[in-house]
């Protein structure tokens, strides 16, 4: 079994259900939305122009996370696993396969929405926004948060082999641990996954993370999820 | 020439052995009815034939290669294990054409299934408005789709209306005739016997026959011969007259044991008896599945304790 004919029948399945389209959708929709009316309420003297510009990305991560949940956690339902597997016996393989056709459409999406949240974003400010270089920092920082939520969100789906489980710690751990803790900048808070993405969508920062390494580790978050989902996937009996 | 190969296939879950040192082989050109109670550990040794599950310890083959190995399966190997795998909101047809992909099976397979299993016109509706039936024609499409000469079906006439049991049935012996490897499982004895020409027959993860059909049910159940006459008592007094073993019916018919119907039908014209019926009863596939489970109870029943 080879790894193109795997990720092919992956990004068909992601493309034909329309609850995965929907929630690609609501990344774009949810995070422009959100950051349009955060700039068009905010001060215009705040600091930190870059984070008003990109704050809908809290909610961009939840469609996100659901999006790669539910990729993942429709191999749980009802043996789809078993055929999944009977049609590609290599697991690790298939693991990796599915995992590319979801960071794949979620890159896509997540770019397009960096770069429109960026232009709504200079547009709402004007000369006192953000640079274009930050504009462009947070772009690509957005894309890549958001491709990494999704992945997470997807590795631990299949530690758990459920979406329901999967959705229930991930968005309760966003919306308020995050919001509470997060707020303690500099801290430990800083290296949660959602966290130390969104350090590349702030003007400046004052932790011992910066935009980049930041990325990194949430990326490491995603990559450890994954491994354990590949590794809980590679040991159980489908 | 494709055998499936079973060996010394065990599979403990905890201390409970669900297959117990399973050894059988299943051969091309006919359709192998694989029996045994629920529970009895066909879909177990099915499971650990594709390779979703590991096994405690023995081997299971298909062409002399672990199922892992094949390269691209599903043109080898098609299996029907669960009718719920197909996703609810995705189209019977995307189902196929994601699992086609995987394995470069061309698009025109995917139309050509769902042709032959009768899903043409409901192949772009999405699977959860299928009836239970539908699910079923639908994870025997994804089984044919890689046109493979080993297939596995497990409980494939689950769900089906008569008519599509009709259809399973035709559809098995059409597959076998081709030279194809089918292995198949059930719990119904008369509906394994209307297709299967071999058995495997499993009780408590444990092999107890491995036999062509007919012959099971010859060694096991003595065919019987229906005699009805005008005169029940005056055909029984020539009965025994005659030296036959034979037992009175309520409605006055009488069942002879070891003679053949010829033989008794020349007696009776000889006689001038006149004849309402004369029917030979072949043994069923389900007398003899009882007899071998009877068989297998009193050597495998434990003394109660008190």
């Amino acid at each position: 079994m080879s790894f193109t004919p795997a990720l092919r029948a992956e990004l068909i399945k992601i493309r034909t259900l329309r609850s995965l389209v929907g929630s690609l959708a609501a990344i774009l929709l949810t995070t422009v939305a959100f950051s349009a009316l955060f700039s068009a309420s905010s001060d215009k003297n705040e600091p930190d122009q870059l984070f008003r510009t990109f704050f809908g990305i809290n909610f961009g991560e939840i469609a996100a996370i659901a999006f790669g949940a539910t990729a993942v956690a429709g191999e749980f339902q009802g043996g789809a696993l078993r055929l999944t597997l009977a049609a590609m016996p290599d697991r690790l393989r298939w693991f990796a396969a599915k995992a590319t056709a979801v960071a794949l459409p979620a890159l896509a999406v997540g770019l397009l929405t960096g770069v429109v949240t960026a232009v709504v974003g200079k547009a709402a400010f004007g000369d006192l926004g953000p640079s274009w270089g930050q504009a462009l920092r947070g772009a690509l920082g957005c894309g890549l948060q958001l491709t990494l939520m999704a992945l997470f969100a997807a590795g631990l789906a299949a530690v758990l082999r459920s979406g329901v489980a999967t959705l229930s710690i991930l968005i309760p751990f966003l919306l308020i641990v995050s919001f509470v803790v997060g707020d303690l900048s500099g801290s430990v808070a800083d290296f949660l996954p959602d966290r130390a993405g969104q350090i590349a969508l702030h003007s400046t920062w004052d932790g011992s993370l910066g935009p980049w390494t930041g990325l990194a580790v949430s990326a490491l978050w995603a990559a450890a999820a994954l491994v354990a989902g590949a590794w809980t996937l590679q040991r159980r009996d489908a | 020439m494709t055998d499936i190969d079973v060996r010394d296939l065990t599979k403990e879950y905890g201390a409970r052995r669900a297959v117990d040192e399973l050894t059988f082989r299943v051969r091309p050109g006919r359709v192998t009815g694989f029996l045994g109670p629920n529970g009895a550990g066909k879909s177990t040794t099915m499971r650990l034939l594709l390779g979703l599950d590991r096994p405690t310890s023995g081997t299971a083959t298909i062409g002399g290669r672990a199922y892992a190995e094949l390269h691209e399966p599903l043109r080898r190997v098609g299996a029907l294990l669960d009718a719920g795998a197909a996703h609810g909101s995705r189209t019977a047809r995307d189902h196929l054409r994601a699992l086609a992909a995987s394995n470069r099976i061309p698009v025109g397979r995917v139309d050509a299934v769902l042709e032959q299993t009768g899903l043409a016109e409901v192949a772009r509706r999405r699977v959860k408005t299928y009836s239970l039936g539908m699910r079923q024609r639908l994870g025997i499409a994804a089984a044919l789709l890689g046109d493979p000469e080993v297939i596995v079906l497990d409980e494939p006439s689950n769900g089906l209306d008569p008519e599509g049991i009709i259809w399973i049935r035709t559809l098995l012996k059409d597959l076998a005739a081709e030279g194809r490897t089918v292995l198949v499982s059930s719990h119904l004895m008369n509906e394994t016997a209307s297709f299967a020409d071999h058995l495997v027959i499993l009780g408590r993860g444990r092999l107890l026959a491995d036999t062509p059909v007919q012959e099971f049910i010859r060694a096991r159940v003595q065919p019987e011969v229906r005699v009805r006459s005008i005169d029940p008592d005056a055909l029984g007094d020539l009965l025994v007259r005659h030296g036959h073993d034979a037992t009175r019916h309520e409605d006055g018919a009488w069942s002879v044991r070891n003679a053949p119907a010829e033989e008794l039908g020349r007696l009776l014209a000889e006689e001038g008896v006149p004849v309402l019926e004369l029917a030979a009863r072949e043994g069923t596939l389900e007398q003899a599945y009882l007899d071998l489970t009877a068989t297998e109870a009193e050597f495998t029943a434990q003394p109660q304790e008190a």
